[in-house]
């Protein structure tokens, strides 16, 4: 009764929807919901979407870090996806939450300046390991952040993520975009709908066949979950950053190494999609190390493909 | 060829046979959203990933493109096939001088849909090398089987 009394055209028009679709029980649970998230944007002030942005930039930063490979194009697109919102803020109608609305803006624009550029491709590790070892001035650079900065540890479990962000670069664009949104920041189908504007059908497209084929990359590259495995760079660079440290001593350490003889792709997947979850690439202790691997990464690829 | 999936078993092929030409034809229901289907039989390059039957397909299924493919039947061998007609979600029609083959989806409108693939090979010399060419029966079901597992399980996917 109370969302059919306001007079903004929007909620009446979801109100009467609501009421001609739902029981009188799930209406009252449903409308609960509604009255949220309509309350939110009704009183939505620049203060109150500064607060909003600022929640929401940390997990933004993360996933068009991913998505991008630059921080310099995160940094663009984060400013931009704040003004624009800012200007659109009185097209909000609280149908989906501001968080689904700030990324729709986002990768909007990610998807602008990605379409521009070729995929890289799956090999992009080995590529870029050939690429450091004939420049010695990538290692001594490294070894510089590795002693000076206190982002500079370096860990498996980064090398990990960082690993997955490179290949994932090797997807169709919608894939990777779908595979992050899903699998490592948590959207539902619905929400990936609304902010790439596809259809459900395409969005579970895109998740199955992005998922199996990271599935299959890894299972034939990554020497972590399968012994003949051709990528090694993990232990490798453990090697070079950490000399003291057993490689195998800190592996087993990771869930997804201890449960690689059992063989369940699947669930090697998952677990490998949870480090993931776990790591700001921004905020982490390993960061400046990653971040200027990515760039080095980034810079052979540009040329590359 | 090893039938790979039990669901091939159900599914079956029928091969008309006459003096001057060869048609094979395979139908299955698949529980699945026509853009699903219609995704799994343009993308290419995706093809070894989920259909047991095809050993590569390099190109683009874009109308006017060609094709090279080669399928487990005859992996030594590679087709060269024109994409002559594509109609989204409804229609795909790729072949050569020797034959045609057609892909065709109907929405049955109950979230389900009716895939049939018909190839028809043939001309003026095909008594003189058909002895030569091996049944598609077999494939095709495998074929089949393989695409609705596919298109299956992706709708399928949790939300």
């Amino acid at each position: 009764m109370i969302l059919i009394s306001w007079t903004n055209d929007g909620v009446q028009f979801r109100a009467i929807e609501i009421l001609s679709c739902y029981s009188t029980s799930s209406l009252v649970v449903f409308s609960l919901l509604d009255l949220r998230t309509i309350s939110t944007y009704k009183n939505m002030t620049t203060e109150l979407f500064n607060e909003e942005f600022k929640a929401v930039s940390a997990p933004m930063k993360s996933y068009l870090l991913r998505i991008t490979a630059s921080v310099q194009d995160v940094e663009d697109i984060v400013q931009d996806t704040y003004i624009k919102g800012l200007e659109k803020l009185g097209s909000f109608r609280g149908e989906s939450s501001l968080k689904t609305w700030l990324f729709t803006i986002a990768c909007n624009l990610a998807k602008d300046n990605l379409r521009a550029q070729k995929r890289w491709v799956e090999n992009v590790t080995d590529i870029c390991r050939e690429e450091a070892m004939s420049h010695q001035g990538f290692f001594n650079e490294a070894m510089q952040i590795r002693a000076t900065s206190p982002q500079g540890t370096f860990e498996i479990k980064e090398h990990i993520t960082f690993c997955f962000t490179c290949i994932s670069k090797s997807l169709p664009l919608e894939q990777q975009l779908c595979l992050f949104l899903k699998e490592i920041y948590e959207f539902k189908v619905s929400e990936i709908e609304r902010i790439l504007g596809v259809t459900e059908a395409m969005v579970k497209y895109y998740l199955h066949t992005g998922r199996a084929k990271m599935i299959g990359i890894f299972d034939n590259r990554c020497a972590i979950i399968n012994k003949e495995g051709v990528c090694h760079q993990c232990s490798e660079l453990n090697g070079v950053f950490n000399p003291k440290q057993k490689f195998q001593e800190e592996v087993v350490k990771i869930e997804m190494a201890r449960e690689a003889d059992k063989g369940d792709k699947e669930h090697l997947f998952d677990l490998r999609m949870k480090i993931i979850q776990n790591i700001n690439p921004f905020e982490s202790g390993a960061a400046e190390l990653q971040l200027h691997h990515l760039e080095h990464n980034r810079n052979v690829m540009e040329k590359y493909v | 060829m090893a039938i790979t999936s039990s669901l091939a078993q159900y599914i079956k092929a029928t091969t008309e046979k006459k003096t001057f030409s060869r048609s094979t034809v395979v139908t299955a229901i698949i529980k699945a959203d026509p853009a699903i289907v219609w995704k799994l039989l343009t993308g290419a390059s995706d093809y070894p990933r989920w259909n047991s039957t095809v050993v590569s397909i390099d190109g683009n299924i874009a109308e006017g493109e060609q094709i090279k493919l080669i399928s487990t039947l005859d992996a030594k061998r590679t087709f060269k096939l024109k994409i002559k007609e594509m109609y989204p979600q409804k229609r795909l029609v790729w072949g050569d001088g020797q034959g045609i083959r057609i892909y065709t989806l109907v929405n049955n409108g109950d979230g389900a849909l009716t895939f049939s693939m018909n190839e028809k090979i043939g001309g003026f010399m095909f008594p003189l090398y058909s002895k030569h060419i091996p049944p598609f029966d077999r494939s095709f079901e495998q074929f089949t089987a393989d695409l609705k597992k596919e298109a299956e399980a992706i709708q399928n996917l949790k939300k």
